[in-house]
């Protein structure tokens, strides 16, 4: 790689997975590490906060090691600019990546630039999807989020609806905790799935029909009755009916969201865009309705740099960089991040 | 040798350039909880101000804690950083070693119990004296987590007279004021200096004191965590 190519190097640390990576003109990853905590977090059955917040200042500096090496970025500067998460996430763990980030792009002397990390998981698509037609609905469901976006082009974003109370991924620990299964919850939840009947326990589909919104924390609580009035319940059978419920309401609302924005497409993104049952449904959805289905490589579905890289580079060109008094925000919305792009 | 000091570990932020007069400028504010904010801003100010910029470092120094988790994270990530970036080793000091040597710096001869708080009613303390050792000092009982309670016990020693300093010893003033042969000093020795740091890093490094690579710093937390489960895993957690 040439030392004119002007790369980004974005990096990642909001919530368990301590990630870097070095993106190129025209977001070509040419990199793209994650250490993940799992490991970590895995007997607290959830994500201990200043357990990442540890696990991130460990890992941070061999990861970004590791991607400028695999990227061959050895340049003086290696990179052009530093692009990082600084919100939504947890406090502790965004402040390691933010801290860092600045002091490399004070150390080579180029910009750094905040990235929203939700901005980064609809970039996520687009590493994979290049040529993207708009208007597009993303379906982004995590740990720690659920929501239909509308995207009507880079940088602008419309939230039709969100989760009231649980998210998805959230839902899919809960019950995977409940059911003995593990941390993280969504694939072991997976993989019980697969040999049970999803017909077994009909779960409610909390408000379906009508509108954007969800709600997850009903049917958690379903699963943890069903399961009390039917001890010998088959576990497999119960995870299957679970996720069924989730992947209906998931599918249903938005499907019906491209129908009603007239939508070229459905995008899949966020942790809970790996679950292989959500996979085949958006697929056999859009194919059934006429429009693209986008489904990013599990890799890019989960947290990851790249994802930060690539929205660093276009909020670069169109934002320019962050000052280096700029905060991390743990409630940083998406709306935000439309208020501040040049149309 | 020009060297660069990182603090943020207290609610105390900011940096300090050791240069090759041996000069010290040091830019702080009172972080607030704005350690992150603050930080760079200051490395950058301080850096301009003597007319520096950061490819002139031969290493940075960092107060690797105890005491606030997120903010002496905010420090060491930082320091991490520059080393990363720019290729150059790191030495770190504990917070108290940075207060203790700001205190014999003052002209204090006998020994001092730097005091730092630890929130949830605990202190992170330890007993140091005036050495000839690079930098002036030697601990004479390792850093330790302790109740207040236990500070005089730590406090007092035979035929010496102690100063206490630090934000612990000013929290609970009111339990080692009354104490035979104890000094709790004022408000100027209440945090770690950078400062203090970078003259206390500096004087190690000549006498043969090795750097780390950024990489292998480690944290002097002190605590372990605490480990709640956060199923609201996208709100901040509480500080230390
Ligand atoms: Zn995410």
């Amino acid at each position: 790689m040439s030392d004119q190519a002007p790369l980004v190097l974005g990096i990642e640390t909001s919530c368990d997975e301590t990630a870097a990576a070095v993106v190129a003109p025209g977001r070509d990853v040419l990199s793209s590490v994650v250490a993940s905590q799992a490991d970590v977090h895995a007997r607290f059955g959830g994500v201990v906060p200043e357990l990442a917040g540890r696990a991130h200042l460990e890992l941070l500096v061999p990861v970004i090691a590791e991607a400028l090496e695999r990227a061959g970025a050895d340049g003086h500067p290696p990179v052009a600019a530093v692009a990082v998460t600084s919100g939504p996430g947890l406090m502790g763990s965004l402040l390691v990546g933010l801290s860092h980030a600045k002091a490399l792009s004070m150390a080579w002397a180029v910009p750094f630039v905040g990235v929203n990390h939700l901005e980064g998981h609809l970039f996520a698509s687009l590493l994979d999807h290049p040529d993207l037609e708009w208007p597009l609905v993303v379906l982004l469901v995590s740990g720690g989020h659920t929501m239909l976006v509308l995207v009507e082009g880079l940088g602008r974003y419309r939230l039709l609806g969100q989760t009231l109370d649980d998210a998805a991924g959230e839902a899919f620990d809960k019950v995977a905790r409940f059911l003995g299964l593990g941390y993280p919850g969504g694939p072991a939840v997976d993989r019980v799935a697969a040999g049970g009947d999803p017909t077994a326990f009909a779960f409610p589909r909390a408000m379906a029909a009508q509108g954007y919104d969800f709600s997850f924390s009903g049917l958690k609580t379903a699963v943890v009755r069903a399961v009390e009035r039917e001890p010998l319940a088959s576990t497999p059978d119960v995870a299957a009916s679970f996720q069924e419920a989730v992947v209906d309401v998931l599918v249903a609302k938005a499907r019906r969201a491209v129908a009603a924005t007239g939508s070229r497409g459905l995008c899949l993104a966020g942790g809970v865009a790996a679950n292989s049952l959500l996979r085949a449904r958006v697929e056999a959805a859009c194919a059934e309705d006429g429009v693209a289905a986008l489904v990013p490589s599990r890799a890019m579905c989960t947290d990851n740099a790249a994802m930060i890289a690539a929205a660093g580079q276009w909020r670069l060109a169109h934002g320019g960089p962050s000052p280096l008094d700029l905060g991390a925000d743990p409630n940083l919305g998406l709306a935000l991040s439309q208020a501040t792009v040049k149309q | 040798m020009i060297l660069l000091g990182i603090e943020s570990a207290t609610d105390l932020v900011g940096a300090a350039v050791f240069d090759k007069e041996g000069a010290v400028n040091e830019c702080s504010a009172l972080g607030r909880r704005r350690h992150a904010e603050t930080l760079a801003p200051a490395v950058a100010q301080v850096l301009a101000l003597g007319g520096l910029v950061p490819g002139d470092l031969d290493a940075v120094a960092v107060d690797l804690g105890p005491g606030l988790f997120t903010g002496l994270r905010v420090g060491v990530a930082t320091a991490k950083g520059l080393a990363q970036g720019l290729g150059i080793g790191v030495i770190g000091a504990t917070s108290l070693e940075i207060l203790a040597a700001r205190a014999l710096d003052t002209g204090w001869t006998d020994d001092v119990v730097a005091v730092v708080d630890g929130r949830r009613g605990e202190v992170f303390a330890a007993r140091f004296r005036r050495s000839p050792d690079p930098g002036g000092l030697v601990e004479l009982s390792p850093p330790a987590r302790l109740r207040p309670e236990e500070l005089p016990g730590l406090l007092t020693s035979e035929g010496t007279t102690t100063l206490a300093c630090g934000d612990g010893a000013l929290r609970y003033r009111d339990l080692l004021a009354g104490i035979d042969g104890v000094v709790v000093a004022g408000s100027t020795l209440a945090a770690p200096a950078p400062g203090s740091l970078v003259a206390l890093a500096a004087a190690r490094l000549s006498a043969g004191a090795p750097t780390l690579a950024p990489g292998l710093v480690v944290p002097c937390y002190l605590r372990e965590a605490d480990a709640r489960i956060n199923w609201l895993r996208r709100e901040g957690p509480a500080d230390a």
